[in-house]
């Protein structure tokens, strides 16, 4: 075993370690779902609050495509999230389609 | 047929040229980080979404007038709730108040105060409670970071809200939510729905949306169809069209990840043409002489194999081990920006740990094997020749 064997062993070992160590730390990072189902339940807001900017953003599963182009129908929007964050499917289900009784 | 000898020679090979190696190496490493971080961070959101979808209300009704929504008459809860199959009917008062002061945006939602087992049920997401002060009407209950920004302001007991008509409401600070809950909490003030109303100078008469639950999940479709029909003004929001929303947040076709990809790619694709474009003189005379002193071409390609898995491999290790270490122990720095924006309600970044094998496999395929067989190729095409073509 040359002696760049056996540092690329060590470089090797130590990643794998320091991987080791990283999953078992997170994985014993329990956080409490029961809380978050509990307070989405009483609450009934969809979407995160990880971006606020915008109320199309940070509601976007419910929001309408009025709220996108809220200032001017075509000025583009500008805030840096929704190039992020895709418009919601729902965007289009508008009750303009009524089925047939 | 793992050969030690050769294997050691690519290592010994990889020192040789070790300012060129370490440069192909940090870039790699950046790269594979880069992507792997995106991906991370965006696979918890997802994840931490469809933990919750569950708890949502199974059918959502919005009003729309000229295609904004606007408020509906609380007389269609009664009507909604002679459906059958609909177990509860909520109407629900909530939006949106900008605090000019901070420039930030709070969602203010309203509840009904007096409805069965709500304040026991609340007081488990609630953190330094207080019974006292929450049983008076005018008190609220605010998620972590609006908290944090009303003391900043000198309102660390109660808040004013300036309402519609430029009065002030002042309303006490009875709780703050548990931080467990702050990816869905940061933003939302919980106060009862006369104060929503007051603070919106909405009617009496009126609701933002009304709510249904379905026990049933098989009738979901029907009774939204049933909505529609009896309310065509209405959009009708499911809990499914919800979970469709929840896995398409992300466009991975476009924006910001657009960009990212085109980049990555471009990147990569210079790393790719540099090593597949030919060998240099230096590495054309190596195998030339590997050839000349007895080694076979599978030999010489076996350790270009080497060279480059070693190469790659050991690059991509590190990079996927450093980016769960930098998304979920040092909460993304710097590239979280890309998902909060320009929010000054910014939530602490704690995601849940996800590892998607998925994900880890796709970074894997599109770059390793890729710059093997760019390494490996044109040392092909050399060790194919005669030694002293190649060495002259």
């Amino acid at each position: 075993m040359n002696k760049n064997l056996k540092y690329f062993i060590v470089f090797f070992i130590v990643i794998l370690s320091f991987f080791a160590i990283e999953m078992i730390v997170l994985s014993s990072r329990g956080v409490d779902v029961n809380d978050k189902r509990l307070f989405v339940s009483k609450i009934g807001l969809p979407d995160l609050a990880v971006s606020t900017e915008a109320k199309y953003v940070r509601h976007r599963s419910i929001s309408d495509i009025f709220s996108i182009f809220n200032e001017n129908p075509v000025s583009v929007s500008y805030f840096v999230t929704t190039f992020t964050y895709a418009p919601s499917t729902n965007l289009n289900n508008t009750p303009n389609i009524i089925e047939e009784k | 047929m793992f050969n030690l000898f050769l294997f050691e020679y690519a290592l010994s090979s990889l020192k040789r040229r070790g300012a060129k190696n370490i440069f192909i190496f940090v870039i790699f490493f950046i790269l594979i980080f880069l992507l792997s971080s995106i991906f991370f961070i965006s696979n918890s959101m997802k994840y931490e979404l469809s933990q919750t979808v569950d708890a949502l209300p199974d059918i959502t009704i919005q009003k729309l007038e000229a295609g904004r929504e606007q408020n509906i008459d609380i007389d269609r809860v009664d009507k909604l709730s002679e459906i059958p199959g609909v177990s509860e009917v909520s109407p629900r008062v909530w939006g949106y108040y900008y605090f000019k002061n901070a420039g930030a945006n709070f969602v203010v939602v309203g509840v009904d105060r007096f409805s069965p087992n709500y304040k026991k049920s609340i007081q488990k997401v609630v953190d330094k409670f207080d019974s006292v002060i929450f049983d008076n009407n005018d008190t609220m209950i605010v998620g972590k970071g609006v908290k944090d920004i009303l003391e900043k302001n000198y309102y660390d007991k109660y808040f004013n809200f300036i309402k519609p008509n430029g009065d002030l409401k002042k309303i006490k600070i009875a709780g703050t939510f548990k931080g467990s809950t702050v990816l869905e909490s940061n933003d939302i003030i919980l106060l009862s729905n006369e104060n929503a109303r007051e603070i919106f100078g909405m009617k009496d008469d009126e609701v933002t949306d009304i709510t249904l639950r379905v026990p049933n999940p098989k009738e979901v479709s029907k009774i939204a169809s049933k909505i529609t029909i009896m309310y065509p003004d209405c959009r009708v929001i499911t809990k499914n069209d919800l979970e469709i929303s929840y896995n398409n947040i992300f466009d991975y076709k476009s924006g910001i990840f657009l960009s990212l990809f085109i980049v990555a790619l471009f990147t990569f694709f210079i790393i790719i043409y540099d090593k597949s474009s030919g060998l240099s003189s230096d590495e054309k005379r190596e195998i030339g002489v590997q050839k000349a002193v007895g080694w076979r071409i599978g030999d010489i390609l076996l350790q270009k194999f080497y060279e480059a898995g070693i190469l790659s491999g050991m690059a991509f290790v590190l990079s996927i081990t450093f980016s769960i270490f930098y998304v979920y122990i040092l909460n993304a720095p710097i590239l979280r920006s890309v998902f909060t924006g320009y929010s000054i309600l910014k939530p602490a970044f704690k995601l849940p740990f996800v590892v998607d094998l998925q994900t880890i496999m796709l970074i894997f395929f599109a770059t390793v094997p890729l710059y093997i067989a760019a390494t490996i190729v044109p040392s092909w095409f050399a060790a194919t020749l005669d030694a002293d073509e190649v060495i002259r």
